[in-house]
């Protein structure tokens, strides 16, 4: 039998390697489909993983390495399986290993061309002496401008899935859940549940956690003899309503708090699902993870770990090799022969670590073909079995705060119980060794206590402090044995370090040799452990390695800081549904339904015109207009201390605002900049209506309750906001009058209801309505603050009755144009992040003659220093070009000396009309700047006189 | 993280907004600009415990002090009473 | 993988040794691809890139910080100034702080005309560092994309665009028809919470290998005759009549009459070990990275509005970031919040990604300044310098900071490029108006 037709499988998919039944088996063998692997079809058993299905068929290849593209089969079997990282229809990086195979699905190799036999990129490894890890630091520096295409063909070699299309067309459904369980137990091994079992007993509510799809961990493939245990404890979980049991489920971090993230797999209704949980105790029970060997030639397929063999074997009846050398160190490999004797393998040679042995090289390309032993023997044989050691996967307790100690004894990086918090614990392998009936008294002393502590921490959690357990004795837990562990990383040859990376011993040697001498400089330049396993395989191994090769021991070089997730989680799972709520006001269905172009403006859609910007603001200079100005802030505010809140926030005076007076207000922050406007006005001794920039509604609420809250709890003010209580209609132009007169009571004669006043009354049939007179747009107009539910039903009303004054909805857009006309400042838009009164045009507003107010001492010093640039109104020549907002301002010496603000063409002047900040030396009326275009060109711009460009008396607005 | 909030009890980080270390403000009249400026920029920025100011914005909407430390996100309520948020 | 490799084994190395030994001990080796081809054959191993010193009793100049910003100034004070005689300090390895948890994006589509000057220096300086180093940074000039969500996002990119080219530097607002064909992969659609208006394109823009710059820097000053000192903490300065004396670490005192503060995350710290007060305050800046998959995305992706960034490594990682923590921190443990909601804002943007895995989130720490600017120069404290509070932009400007504070040292007036980034400008008054661009800005 050739390598070659071993590389391409079976000709015929049968399940060769398939043995008779086990007992511990989770195939079914009476429901068996077929699956296609690159393309031809391969059968299976429900249960089956792909992995396993596949090597049931004599598979032996299932991937090419990341660097050198060496052909990899299987390692450990399990989730982390570096080997077999497949594609599955449009889903990349799929864990082989762990998946199971469903019927009619579709698997292919990743990243293999033109097949998995014939990889071209395998030309690599003729080069891997001139490819070192590192090589591309070394080289590809020269010329500069060649490393785009020196990138591409790095690129070339970027190993992975495929890319997803643009356009996907199967969009996931993914959800989220939060829960809230009294102790969560990570890993349903025999510690993890006993633990589970007994929190259950002492009244915790449950949520066990497991990344398979079954309980038991070990159990499940162990020995033989425990699977009555097993299968009792399995019941014993399933029958107890406390417990709730998530398989193929796995914790992907722990964040403060115990606010532990769960993700699901393998449900039916969702793709996946991610439960928040917020535990009171959290319970660490994931148990050991087997580390490979490292050594010449341990990557070559058919070199397997012993709980790999292990797994094949009496999970999936699958035969492993038909002749094996086991090299072992402990009792998983002890075992592991046995299981081998009784899958019928020649087991041909066991080399003993504890007696001196040592494996040196494995020879063959594409599969084992012979192993030599540490005394120079060779052996010919098709699997090669190690079991060398084990790594405590400490993620969960590291990210609780633990550092993991090395443990010489027993060769693992050890969990340091007194760096946990009170609120963590941990059961099972990764604190000791012991029997079953060990690790089970642990697990349930530990279950125990978490529940007592739990208690504790609900406790805590309804009053103020996380800290502290509590004074009820606590469960007293027996220590677990810890075997000792002979300390076996490396042979006496180089080997592969980490799987998924392609990165070997010699690339840390020469790593380190090259000063790059820490753990984390080592990892960095060769990239180890930052796979897919994300170091769970090959992190103590890359620190042992540094270790020997820096003269080091290996508690010196360094320890093991893991970063959730613990398992590589879909975008989609963590983004679950979306819900960004978008605010609408109650006159958004009229909008919709008469052609209005949606702005969406922060939290609220708007509408920004109707199809003619232009015809609406003339008509509204020519008749009246309409507008939905719901989205402004409004903030009512009542009690005898009103006023001077105001004058405080404000920055002009405002301890005198008769009743019924409206009054335009600049905000500043301490630091002088202004922060918002608006108006407000007094609609009776003790209470006034506010209004602010509707970006700004939630940020001024805010800063209201914080002078109140934190410098003035003495004043009585009470502060609600009503932006979404009042629905907010703005009507403007020479027949508003007119048209209000026919909506409300009230006496809108302009002797009765002069410019800058407030009034409440009834419109359109509606009580409790605010009425004001403002001029954002320049013309005369009223703005209506009718109750939210009947805000449509104004808006009807007023239209229907304004038919025959020409009466018409405006937009944003046109508002826009209206109020740049007017010269009208919007703050955020005409002002930054650093514009202070006096750059805004209102220099004029402030008083700084008062006890206190937000910035006091920064408008002081703006009136005696007058610094800083101005806002002016500029017109272009020629008159009719309209430059994009932003554009630059140069003077006449081509520096820059300001920006265009606001830009628009307007309807009424047939001219643009600007505002711009522009430099104080260069803000003087008549001023000629040149304006930059984008495309290069400039034209003249000349300071006008004042900023507003019509009416600018304010005849209109005063009427 | 958990906040300790006076009125509601531990409550989600994210139901609040942290307005930073508290810092004194100085009487705006008859300050100097140099200390103003030392009062809205120059922060002490520790390392270690810390007296702060949140506000739970998603929840009763009151200002408090606690006690952060800023190394290890543990938080503690303010000894004096918090609810007196200067 | 035949008995025959060089490594560890007797016969054809011996055969070689003569060969080697008349390259042995000639000093650093210069990279290049024929030195690979030469040290693949020959088999004969690199010499360090740098050298580990004894720390001396006192050095004419100290930099607190091992990360780009630290090792470049002491590159360009031996290089450029002659001034080799000086001591870098960090308390971990070379590049363990910010410098090696930035997502390592590089533009100069800035906002202010003094920030885009300042970052299109580095730019230039990033365009020719492989070669002056002779260390290959890998600054991979793709092209970067400042989405655009609303029509005030809009203006705010013309008004970036209009002052970059005013400077010379390539920008310009782009409609969302190129911005789809610039990135296939992003929903344009006006069915989205915040519809993609248009965007400013940067073309000069891109990524670079974070690591390498670092290392480069430091091997390059390392020739140079600069001691690295690695695993050295500075627990305390000593400041006498107004001016530095000396530095006390927890390797030994040195005595100095000039420091430099270049530690992002930690400068408050030190700062106050000198007795100077910093407008800085620490925040967390979270990352997360994905399993590899096959280049698809050539070009950086910005959304300020979804306060997310994305970009492709040449090894097929997406790499994500977003906006600060929500409060000061110094703990870089990171949390849930962030990924689920920066997926939410990824997925938002480009919905074909939800496949795609996570596979680790990290964090840095960010000293945040009230105008988004940094703080460079002199401080009150005579000798005792600052070249601190870099926010999330602080990787970016490495070379030109180095560069400036060379200058600065060497001729004991801050050049005029960084004089805007004062220390005093806040108590004048005069704060940097880059907190449009900054904010998210990568």
């Amino acid at each position: 039998m050739t390598a070659q037709r071993r590389f391409a499988g079976r000709t015929s998919a049968v399940m060769s390697e398939r043995l008779g039944a086990q007992a511990a088996e989770v195939i079914d063998r009476d429901t068996s489909f077929t699956f296609t692997w690159n393309g031809r079809p391969f059968p299976a058993y429900a249960g089956d993983t792909i992995a396993s299905a596949l090597a049931a068929c004599g598979v032996r290849v299932f991937s090419r390495s990341f660097k050198y593209h060496r052909p990899r089969g299987l390692l450990t079997a399990s989730h982390l399986d570096p080997g077999c990282m497949l594609q599955v229809g449009d889903e990349p990086n799929v864990r082989g290993a762990h998946r199971q195979v469903q019927a009619g699905m579709q698997v292919r190799s990743q990243d293999t061309w033109p097949s998995l036999s014939y990889d071209v990129k395998a030309v690599n490894e003729l080069a891997r002496a001139f490819l070192p890890a590192g090589f591309y630091y070394k080289t590809f520096m020269s010329p500069q401008r060649m490393w785009p295409a020196y990138e591409r063909v790095l690129e070339r070699f970027a190993h992975g899935g495929d890319a997803p299309t643009a356009d996907d067309v199967t969009p996931g459904r993914y959800d989220k859940r939060h829960a809230h369980p009294d102790v969560l137990v990570a890993g349903g091994g025999p510690a993890g549940m006993a633990a589970a079992l007994a929190a259950a007993d002492a009244g915790a509510a449950v949520m066990l956690v497991e990344e398979e799809q079954a309980l038991g961990g070990h159990l499940r493939w162990g020995d033989a003899a425990e699977l009555p245990q097993l299968d009792a404890m399995r019941a014993a979980v399933a029958s107890n309503p406390q417990i709730e049991v998530l398989t193929n489920s796995v914790v992907l971090g722990r964040y403060d708090a115990n606010l532990v993230a769960v993700l699901q797999r393998g449900l039916s209704q969702v793709q996946e699902r991610l439960v928040k949980a917020r535990a009171k105790t959290l319970v660490v029970a994931p148990g050991l993870i087997e580390r490979p060997y490292v050594f010449a030639g341990n990557d070559v397929p058919g070199v397997l770990l012993s709980t790999a063999v292990r797994r094949l074997v009496n999970l999936y009846a699958v035969k492993p090799g038909h002749r094996a050398v086991v090299f072992t160190a402990n009792g998983s490999g002890d075992a592991a022969v046995t299981d081998l004797e009784r899958a019928g393998v020649d087991v041909l040679h066991v080399e003993d670590a504890r007696a001196g042995g040592d494996l040196v090289r494995v020879r063959g390309r594409g599969e084992v073909k012979a192993v030599e032993l540490g005394d120079g023997r060779e052996v010919q044989c098709d699997l090669v079995v190690t079991a060398t050691g084990w790594t405590a996967p400490v993620s969960l307790l590291t990210m609780a705060g633990d550092v993991p100690r090395y443990d010489t004894r027993s060769a693992r990086f050890r969990p340091d119980p007194t760096g946990l918090p009170p609120d963590v614990l941990a059961t099972g392998g990764v604190v000791g060794d012991g029997t079953l009936e060990e690790l089970r008294a642990h697990g349930a002393a530990t279950g125990r206590e978490a529940a007592r502590r739990s208690a504790v921490v609900a406790s805590q959690r309804g009053r103020q402090s996380t800290s502290t357990v509590g004074s009820k004795p606590s469960v007293e837990i027996p220590a677990l044995p810890v075997s000792d562990h002979l300390e076996l990383f490396r042979s006496r040859t180089h080997g592969i370090v980490d799987f998924s990376e392609d990165v070997s011993s010699k690339d840390l040697y020469v790593a380190v040799a090259e000063g790059y001498r820490s753990a984390e400089l080592a990892k960095r330049y060769t990239t180890a452990t930052m796979g897919p396993a994300q170091g769970k395989l090959e992190t103590v191994n890359v620190v042992a390695i540094v270790a020997e090769a820096s003269g080091r021991t290996v508690a010196e070089t360094g320890t093991t800081t893991w970063r959730p997730p613990y398992a590589p989680v879909t975008l989609g799972a963590l983004a679950g549904r979306e819900r960004e709520p978008i605010r609408r006001s109650p006159m958004q269905p009229w909008h919709e339904s008469h052609g209005a172009v949606p702005l969406i403006a922060g939290a609220w859609v708007r509408p920004d015109h109707y199809g003619d910007p232009a015809a609406e603001a003339r008509a509204v200079r020519e008749h009246v207009g309409i507008i939905d100005v719901t989205p402004i802030g409004k903030l009512d505010l009542r009690g005898p201390d009103v006023s001077r809140l105001l004058n405080l926030v404000y920055v002009n005076r405002w301890s005198k605002l008769e009743v019924g007076r409206v009054r335009y207000g600049a905000m500043c922050a301490d630091d002088g900049v202004v922060m918002d406007d608006g108006v407000t006005g007094r609609l009776g001794p003790e209470h006034y209506l506010m209004s602010t920039t509707s970006s700004g509604a939630a940020a001024v609420a805010e800063w209201l309750e914080l002078w109140l809250q934190t410098d003035h709890p003495d004043w009585q003010v009470h502060v609600t906001p009503v932006t979404t209580a009042y629905a907010s209609i703005n009507v403007a132009g020479p027949r508003s009058r007119e048209l209000v007169a026919r909506l409300t009571d009230v006496d809108v004669s302009a002797e009765a209801f002069p410019y800058m006043r407030v009034r409440t009354g009834t419109v359109a049939g509606v009580d409790g309505c605010v009425l004001w007179r403002i001029g954002f747009t320049g013309e005369l107009g009223f703005e209506l603050h009718v109750p939210a539910a009947y805000g449509l039903h104004v808006w009807e009303t007023t239209l229907s009755l304004g038919a025959d004054l020409g009466v018409r909805a405006f937009g944003v857009e046109a508002q826009r144009i209206l109020r740049l006309e007017k010269g009208h400042l919007i703050v955020g838009q005409d002002t930054d992040g650093l514009t202070r009164p006096l750059s805004a045009g209102l220099g004029g507003l402030v008083s700084v003659d008062k006890d206190d107010a937000a910035g006091l001492p920064e408008l002081a010093w703006q009136q005696q220093y007058g610094d800083g640039p101005r806002l002016v109104g500029l017109a272009t020549s020629p008159a009719s070009v309209v430059p994009p907002e932003g554009s630059q301002l140069l003077a006449t010496d081509g520096t820059t000396c300001g920006r265009v603000t606001s830009s628009r063409l307007s309807p009424a002047l047939g001219r643009s009309v600007l505002l711009a900040q522009v430099e104080a030396s260069h803000a003087g009326p008549g001023r000629e700047l040149r304006l930059r275009l984008p495309d290069g060109r400039t034209v003249g711009a000349v300071v006008t006189d004042g900023l507003a460009q019509l009416d600018p008396e304010g005849v209109r607005a005063r009427g | 993280m958990l906040v300790p909030c006076p009125w509601c009890g531990l409550r989600d980080a994210a139901e609040f907004r942290c307005l930073g270390e508290s810092v004194t403000r100085p009487d705006p009249v008859g300050v100097s600009t140099q200390q103003w400026r030392a009062y809205l920029y120059l922060r002490d920025n520790v390392a270690g415990w810390v007296t702060e100011r949140w506000y739970h914005r998603m929840g009763c909407r009151q200002y408090f002090l606690v006690e952060r430390d800023t190394r290890s996100n543990e938080i503690r309520s303010h000894p004096a009473d918090g609810r007196q948020p200067r | 993988m035949t008995a025959s490799r060089p490594w560890g084994n007797s016969g054809p190395r011996a055969a070689l040794a003569g060969v080697r030994q008349s390259f042995a001990r000639r000093g650093p080796d210069r990279y290049s691809a024929l030195a690979l081809l030469r040290h693949g054959l020959t088999g004969q191993t690199w010499s360090p890139a740098w050298r580990t010193r004894d720390l001396r009793r006192s050095y004419p100049v100290v930099i607190v910080g091992g990360g780009v910003h630290g090792l470049a100034t002491a590159y360009y004070l031996a290089r450029n100034h002659g001034i080799t005689d000086v001591a870098v300090l960090d308390k971990g390895y070379l590049g363990g702080g910010g410098s090696g948890r930035n997502t390592a994006i590089l533009r100069s589509n800035y906002l202010t005309p003094e920030g885009v000057r300042f970052y299109d220096r580095s730019l230039d300086l990033y365009a020719g560092l492989a070669a002056d180093l002779n260390y290959n940074v890998m600054f991979s000039r793709r092209g970067h994309l400042t989405l655009a969500h609303s029509d005030a996002s809009l203006r705010t990119m013309r008004w970036r665009a209009e002052v970059n080219k005013l400077s010379g530097v390539d920008s310009e607002v782009v409609g969302a028809d190129d911005v789809k064909r610039l990135v296939p992969h992003l929903d344009i659609s006006d069915q989205t919470r915040h519809p993609i208006l248009g965007a400013l394109y940067h073309p000069p823009g891109g990524i670079v290998r974070h690591d390498a710059v670092v290392w480069g820097y430091a091997r390059a000053a390392d020739r140079l005759g600069v001691h690295l000192h690695q695993d050295t903490e500075v627990t305390g300065i000593e400041v006498s009549a107004g001016r530095v004396t000396g530095v006390r670490t927890t390797r030994g005192d040195v005595a100095t009459p000039l420091v430099i503060n270049a530690t992002a995350g930690w400068s408050s710290v030190v700062a106050s070990m000198a007795g100077v007060r910093l407008p800085v305050q620490t925040f967390p800046l979270q990352a997360a990275v994905t399993e590899p998959v096959k280049p698809f995305l050539r070009t950086v992706v910005v959304s300020g509005t979804l306060h997310v960034y994305v970009s492709q490594t040449a090894r097929g990682e997406l790499v994500f970031g977003a906006s600060v923590d929500p409060f000061a921190s110094y703990s870089t443990r990171g949390s849930l919040d962030f990924v689920e909601g920066l997926a939410g804002h990824v997925l938002q943007l480009m919905p074909s990604l939800a496949k795609l895995r996570v596979l680790r989130q990290w964090a840095g720490l960010c000293d945040m300044t009230p105008d988004f600017a940094p703080i460079m120069g002199h401080t009150e404290v005579e000798g005792f310098l600052v070249d601190v509070g870099w926010g999330t932009y602080g990787f970016k400007a490495g070379p030109v900071a180095g560069e400036a504070m060379a200058a600065c040292v060497a001729t004991g007036q801050p050049p005029d490029l960084i004089a805007p980034f004062g220390l005093e400008r806040f108590a004048q008054g005069h704060l940097v108006a880059e907190k449009g661009a900054a904010a998210v800005g990568h």
